[in-house]
């Protein structure tokens, strides 16, 4: 059996006397979901920036497959969008893929653009984008290296209901590409859509795992509730 | 070196479409000139051309402060500083981009804020340029390592407007020393004294050298 894309063992985070997370442990394979659900001030955010290499653990260790290193495997979308307003659309993106040092980051720009449905303003500055536009846009930033695994945080935040939905038809048109994704959501409907698989974070610990079988949108709900009522 | 060419060109780019940290950084040296002028008012031309060195650099270093804040503070909209640090690579690179940046748009301001120094004291700046330009150019080099290094940890805290100037500003003792030294002699019609360049040249160099390797940690969370 092939080593797990991503894992973590006995990940912890301390900020001064503020513990975020503790104790995570997980695997994620190349091409699957998994849904980080948890309140507010969970650690999910925490989690995430951890694994995309923004952060670095205060103990434990973040191990990615054998290849190229973690920053350039991932994808991150944040609560931002890691935009520059002053720059247009097309040069938001290749100026992301001359960071990765993608080859013709020109040429990757247009196809992303493309995908996105995002060609007719890939002139016009991203300060003028509406917030589905710069999520969507953003989408495309996080994609422009090709990463193998994509890490959403909150990606439905501050978009309105056609906006988010247009967003999640996307995400899972990227799953089925093979994309390995990790999302962070409060939204337990999407989140069963998007995961093969779950896990609710609370105080900064894994409260409960949801494998393949749980992850209907009512399991979910029920998992859900009963981590966050269980006893600390 | 592809990273530090494209941090440099979008900074550029940027700044060409806001204008908003050149046009910032130029009134503060103007007014910073005008406050001189006003509370200097009674002296003789050869103790202008004297003073004239120590108050240009203070005039270019408190508006480097607000150009260094602002370049930096323009990364936390949207949070694009993260997706700088996500670049994968050495991070020395980002910093060499966003150092570059800030020593060009510095240099602009600090071209133009000499015209204004120059008309206002009565000083003719121009057989002084050669020697002038290149302990600016020196002096400025030190500003922007170490400010292009401190500035990212100052603008994460809630005090960066404060927090900067605290830190940077003992660092550029030595550039200050050299600079103003330097900038005498230039003024003065005379060579710039060798210990002054040699000031510079080592304190650039090592700010450069620690900025470079240090900046990995500055980005981490």
């Amino acid at each position: 059996m092939s080593a797990p894309l991503l894992s973590l063992r006995a990940v912890e985070k301390r900020y001064a006397s503020v513990t975020a997370l503790s104790g995570i442990e997980l695997e994620l394979e190349a091409g699957q979901g998994l849904a980080i659900l948890g309140p507010n001030g969970a650690g999910k955010s925490t989690l995430l920036r951890i694994m995309a290499g923004l952060a670095h653990p205060t103990g434990g260790r973040v191990r990615f497959a054998e290849g190229k290193p973690q920053r350039s495997r991932v994808g991150y979308l944040g609560h931002a969008t890691l935009l520059y307003p002053e720059l247009t659309a097309r040069e938001n993106l290749v100026f992301a893929g001359r960071l990765y040092g993608v080859e013709n980051s020109s040429a990757r720009a247009d196809q992303l653009l493309a995908e996105e449905g995002l060609t007719g303003v890939a002139e016009r500055r991203a300060r003028g984008f509406s917030r589905g536009m710069a999520q969507r846009l953003s989408i495309a930033r996080a994609r422009v290296h090709a990463p193998e695994l994509l890490l959403l945080d909150e990606p439905f935040t501050g978009l309105d209901e056609p906006s988010a939905q247009r967003l999640s038809h996307r995400l899972e048109g990227l799953a089925h590409e093979g994309h390995a994704l990790v999302l962070a959501t409060h939204e337990i409907d999407r989140a069963a859509r998007l995961a093969q698989s779950a896990l609710v974070l609370v105080e900064g610990k894994v409260k409960r795992r949801v494998n393949a079988e749980e992850m209907s949108e009512p399991a979910l709900r029920a998992a859900y509730a009963e981590a966050l009522e269980a006893p600390a | 070196m592809n990273v530090a060419l494209a941090i440099l060109w979008k900074d550029l780019v940027s700044e060409w479409r806001s204008r908003d940290r050149v046009v910032a950084m130029l009134v503060f040296s103007i007014l910073v000139a005008v406050v001189f002028y006003f509370a200097l008012p009674m002296l003789r031309p050869e103790e202008l051309s004297a003073l004239a060195p120590g108050l240009l650099w203070t005039a270019y270093l408190f508006s480097a402060l607000l150009g260094l804040n602002r370049s930096f503070a323009l990364e936390l909209e949207n949070d694009a500083l993260s997706g700088l640090a996500l670049a994968p690579g050495n991070r020395g690179w980002i910093f060499l981009g966003k150092a570059a940046a800030n020593w060009v748009l510095i240099s602009i301001v600090q071209i133009l804020t000499a015209g204004v120094f120059a008309v206002f004291y009565g000083i003719d700046l121009v057989p002084a340029l050669p020697g002038l330009a290149t302990v600016v150019g020196l002096g400025t080099v030190g500003i922007c390592a170490a400010g292009t290094l401190l500035a990212p940890m100052a603008v994460r805290t809630g005090f960066r407007e404060v927090l900067l100037p605290v830190l940077l500003l003992p660092a550029l003792f030595p550039i200050l020393a050299g600079a103003v030294e330097g900038s005498g002699a230039a003024v003065a019609g005379q060579p710039i004294p060798f210990p002054a360049l040699q000031l510079l040249l080592v304190t650039d160099g090592i700010y450069l050298i620690v900025a470079f390797l240090g900046f990995d940690y500055v980005l981490d969370e």
